[in-house]
């Protein structure tokens, strides 16, 4: 074995995700950014299913909004040749994730599932976690939140209300994957199957930009998806090695 | 050691037992309250704890009429998804209509009848029964009816379709008014008269988004928040990337970049309210190069004179050689759609300018063919006959109530108050009408102005129905029904009004004991309307089918066909130059008021998700603020944050400024939504409301609010404020965050399409899902039906 060989075996070694053999499941998103039209229904439907709180003007001005799913936006050009690239942004559930290596409790960590996983109650709020992701998609509870009945009776009873200290991102609504595989389970069946699993923002999406399902299955939707041309992933360079790939923005009338 | 006798030392005992039983009882009474499992062991029906089930009803939060399907846990509402088998939401659902959670769970509903105990305004309300309420309002109106009187009595709606509109119909002309007008102030009041005179029918057809190539839209804001903007999104995603080797191209003209505009392939800005002209200066070049060959011909030449490409480009703004390449690919790619609406429609010529771009449709061959513009049927039910006010209608209104002719006014979820312009008068109009009643679900400010408050129920508890509206090309109804039991003692307006009818005691013509009875009664008919099927035998069966799928109707489309204007509306083809309120020289600005897609007409704005939704274009939330090009805000001297009153011949309001890198030069925009005096907590107080200021101008032909016809003029008060964003760097600083494909990457159209459990082709109609189907009783108490009981 040559010195490179053996150095890309250990590299390979080193690299593997969470330090699992093998994923169950590998969840993975796509985002067509051809579609995406930047609607921010994902928004909303993120926030309805999974107890993100109403945090207030003073808060958000102060940089402590709570959406797990954002939608950026960036101007390219000036007027009148200007065009606005939306982009949704949330976990990426990375592969080599640099916010699971940083968590001094362990609270946040890779699944058999290839989610990147967080455990509110062993969290004790150290924000490294969020320092050390380039995506800037951490949130922070910097305070208990409430919310005015009776509004408080929409609440998810599948996920849980985090409190003050806690971090908390995108789960790729991992109630709804929990639930799924017990489905399966009932049946009798080993495995979910393509398409009977979907997170709130990816169901609602009005343009279907948003497609999602296990990598491990080739003939999934998102396998297809992943079979691109225009795949790619944000931060490339950062080798995070994320399970969200964008799909890029087609601009009819570049050369 | 003291000596202590008997009867002292049990007092002793005695009185530290109190101190400790008084002590135990005063830290008790700090913890939080006990809660008590409450055994639940004959849940009704469909309640299985930690299980949820699905109602499929109707979504009400805007004028679309997507289905919607809503999660419920042991009976709460939890989450409203789109209902799969909608062929307008196809599963899908906006923000918007998903928040429709935070109406029902709204902190600030009105929890019961209220009399007014103070002036008018003063929002002093004493709580009153329904029976009482109730009996003395049948009581006079049965009083004004018997003395022919029944005319003084208006009733104001929002934009209300389906067997509702037809009870409230029988109900006025039972009383013998015909005032009995809908306010909606996102109505395309002028869009239907453009379609009145150049299709011949007062009807919104369908776009066919999907299976088009080339989009061409003047001001429709279709993505965002126009007409049926969930719909047309998946027109959208799929006319992008779900066609091998297809991708269609659009161009949107507006002053103001959109969340449509800045989805575009390409935005121009044409200056506001030329747009129509633009549209002709399209026309005419499609004319010269031959490219309609009608036989009409000469007739189109006349008409299209006066637009030569130079006096188009000088009247609009747009370059002549982008008028001619806007023609020729538009009149090349086929098939193609031009859609126009939103401000386009709103300025004095708002009609003439709508005509132009159904004009365009036809001069290419774009009407009655699949990926153009097609005919809907007629709604599969409901009055067929418009009662939309306009301003115009609106201000007939006032001038009756002014003189004395309206004795009773009842409001029923509309908020003329906040979305007519002040200068309209309406708000002091009220004034003259010795009574207000308000069926309203929240304290708008509309509402606040009531004598008699009867609260009405949120969608997601009442029954009701749907032919949405523009319909997708095929009858579609839809029936709505409760999904939650009443939160508060409110009751639907329907109920409301049946229950008024059968105290004034007109049971004979109002058979029904409520809302529910009615629509089966007036499902029957649908029923017998439609294909005889030996799988639905009777009328229980076919009622029990379509409120579990929440769907029914057709499943084809039939795009139509031949289609030829008569003589007449080609000759009147013409799009004058657009009039302002305000000169050029005293308001340099032309005001451009836009709906967001999060707080719509302003009905949004009481919902906490939709205040704390980023603005999809600017990220700002909670706040009001106008956007100006970086050029005009540098003349001006002005930067981000700085207040700035903007006044109009009709008012004033302040603003903080906002740099908005696509607007015209000339051009202020400014969201609508923001600014409410009432409406609850999470409304009262933010920003302001840019239709205080517009002009009481009107689209003369139709009467429609031209509320994009206004001129303002800005001047600095010297204030500054921080405005409330989400989002960090407007620029990407070369991080290459969004990459971009250009149109020769051979995967780039195409791509693979995604066979979902929400596919296109799902079926409409009573199909219903059939997992669990016998097991989904009728709800005891609300009789509504679930989809299945599903573990999820």
């Amino acid at each position: 074995m040559s010195l490179i060989d053996d150095f890309l075996a250990r590299w390979h070694e080193y690299r593997r995700p969470g330090y699992y053999e093998e994923f169950d499941y590998h969840w993975t998103m796509t985002v067509d950014l051809d579609r995406c039209t930047g609607c921010e229904a994902c928004v909303t439907a993120c926030q309805a299913e999974n107890n993100t709180p109403i945090v207030g003007e003073d808060a958000i001005a102060r940089g402590r909004h709570m959406q797990w799913m954002r939608v950026e936006r960036y101007w390219e050009g000036e007027y009148p040749d200007v065009k606005l690239r939306a982009i949704p942004m949330f976990c990426q559930h990375c592969d080599a994730a640099p916010c699971e290596t940083v968590c001094p409790v362990s609270a946040t960590y890779h699944n058999q599932d290839g989610l990147n996983a967080q455990i509110y109650n062993r969290c004790i709020g150290t924000r490294s976690c969020a320092v050390y992701c380039p995506y800037e998609v951490r949130y922070f509870n910097y305070n208990n939140h409430h919310w005015d009945e009776p509004l408080d009776q929409q609440l998810n009873p599948d996920v849980s209300v985090r409190e003050k200290g806690v971090m908390e991102k995108c789960t790729f609504c991992i109630q709804r994957i929990r639930q799924a595989k017990d489905a399966a389970k009932d049946d009798g069946r080993r495995r979910v199957q393509d398409g009977e699993v979907q997170p709130a923002c990816v169901q609602t999406c009005p343009t279907e930009a948003l497609v999602f399902g296990d990598r491990k299955d080739p003939d999934s939707a998102v396998s297809l998806m992943l079979g691109n041309e225009r795949a790619y992933t944000v931060l490339e360079e950062l080798n995070t090695d994320p399970s969200v790939v964008y799909l890029k923005k087609v601009d009819a009338d570049a050369a | 050691m003291p000596n202590i006798d008997r009867r002292s030392f049990l007092t002793l005992v005695g009185a530290g037992g109190v101190g400790a039983g008084a002590g135990f009882m005063l830290s008790e009474s700090r913890k939080h309250p006990v809660e008590h499992l409450v055994p639940y062991p004959v849940p009704p029906e469909e309640f299985s704890p930690g299980i949820a089930t699905w109602y499929n009803s109707v979504c009400s939060m805007c004028s679309a009429g997507c289905g919607i399907s809503v999660r419920t846990r042991e009976g709460r509402a939890k989450k409203i998804e789109g209902n799969p088998a909608h062929p307008v939401s196809q599963g899908r659902l906006c923000a918007l209509g998903q928040s429709g959670l935070q109406a029902l769970y709204n902190p600030d509903r009105i929890t019961g009848p209220l009399v007014r105990a103070g002036r008018r305004g003063e929002l002093e309300f004493d709580p009153a029964t329904w029976e009482e309420s109730l009996a003395e309002l049948a009581n006079q109106l049965e009083l004004m009816r018997t003395a022919g009187r029944g005319g003084g009595v208006a009733l104001l709606t929002g934009g209300v379709r389906g067997h509702l509109a037809s009870l409230l119909e029988l109900f006025m002309s039972w009383l013998g008014s015909d005032q009995l007008l809908h306010y909606d102030f996102n109505h395309p009041a002028t869009l239907y008269a453009a379609n009145e005179r150049f299709f011949g029918e007062s009807e919104l057809p369908y776009y066919d988004i999907e299976n088009s190539r080339y989009v061409l839209s003047f001001g429709a804001d279709f993505i965002g928040h126009w007409l049926s903007p969930v719909h047309h999104g998946l027109g959208f995603g799929r006319s992008r990337q779900a066609r091998d080797g297809i991708r269609a191209r659009f161009v949107q003209i507006e002053p103001r970049m959109s969340l449509t505009g800045a989805a575009a392939d390409e935005w121009i800005a044409a200056n506001p309210g030329t747009e129509g002209i633009l549209a002709l200066g399209i026309a005419r070049r499609i004319v010269d190069q031959g490219g309609y060959q009608g036989a009409d011909l000469d007739a189109w030449r006349a008409a299209l004179d006066g637009y030569a490409a130079e006096s188009v480009a000088e009247q609009t703004g747009v370059a002549a050689d982008t008028v001619a390449r806007l023609a020729d690919s538009f009149a090349e790619t086929q098939p193609g759609l031009a859609i126009g609406g939103g401000a386009t429609g709103n300025h004095s010529n708002g009609v003439d300018a709508l005509v132009a771009v159904n004009a365009l449709n036809h001069l290419v061959g774009n009407i009655g063919v699949e990926g153009g513009v097609i005919f809907n049927p007629p709604p599969a039910f409901g009055p067929t006959a418009s009662r939309q006010a306009g301003l115009s209608r609106m201000l007939e209104l006032a001038e009756d109530a002014r003189a004395g002719r309206i004795e009773m006014l009842i409001v029923s979820n509309t908020n003329p108050v906040f979305n007519l312009p002040e200068a309209a008068g309406f708000a002091e109009a009220l004034a003259d009408i010795p009574q207000i009643v308000s069926l309203s679900t929240f304290l708008d400010e509309t509402t606040a102005q009531a004598d008699l408050v009867l609260p009405s129920h949120t969608y997601l508890e009442s029954w009701g129905d749907d032919a949405p509206s523009p319909g997708v090309g095929f009858r579609v109804g839809a029936v709505s029904q409760p999904v939650v039991e009443p939160l508060y003692d409110t009751r639907a307006t329907g109920d409301i009004v049946l229950e008024l009818a059968h105290r004034m005691g007109l049971d004979l013509a109002f058979p029904w004991p409520n809302m529910e009875e009615y629509l089966k009664y007036s499902w029957r008919e649908v029923w017998s309307s439609g294909t005889p099927d030996p799988a639905i035998p009777d009328f229980d069966t076919f009622w029990t089918s379509v409120v579990r799928a929440g769907v029914w109707g057709d499943e084809t489309r039939a795009p139509g066909g031949e289609f030829a204007p008569d003589a007449g509306v080609v000759d009147g083809i013409g799009v004058g130059a657009p009039e302002f309120a305000g000169a050029e020289g005293e308001f340099p600005y032309a005001l451009h008021p836009y709906l967001s897609n999060g707080l719509h007409d302003g009905r949004g704005a009481n919902l906490p998700w939709m205040q704390e939704l980023p603005d999809a274009l600017t990220g700002v939330v909670y706040g009001s603020w106008i956007e100006l090009n970086p050029v005009t805000a540098e003349e001006l001297g002005l930067s981000e944050g700085d207040v700035v009153a903007i006044e109009s011949p009709a008012g004033s309001i302040e603003a903080p400024v906002l740099v908005y890198p696509a607007i015209m030069p000339g051009v202020v925009a400014m969201p609508i939504g923001q600014g409410h005096e009432q409406y609850g907590r999470y409304a009262h107080e933010h920003g302001v409301n840019p239709i205080d200021v517009l002009a009481a101008q009107t689209e003369p032909g139709t009467g429609a609010l031209a509320w994009a016809a206004t001129r303002v003029r800005l001047v600095p008060t010297g204030g500054r404020v921080d405005l409330v964003k989400v989002g960090g760097d407007s620029r990407e600083l070369g991080r290459e965050i969004v990459q971009i494909a250009d149109a020769g990457t051979p995967a780039a159209a195409g791509a693979p399409t995604v066979a979902s459990a929400t596919d296109a082709g799902a079926a409409v109609g009573i199909d219903v899902p059939a997992v669990g189907a016998e097991a989904a009783m009728a709800n005891t108490r609300l009789n509504s039906i679930p989809i299945t009981v599903v573990n999820t």
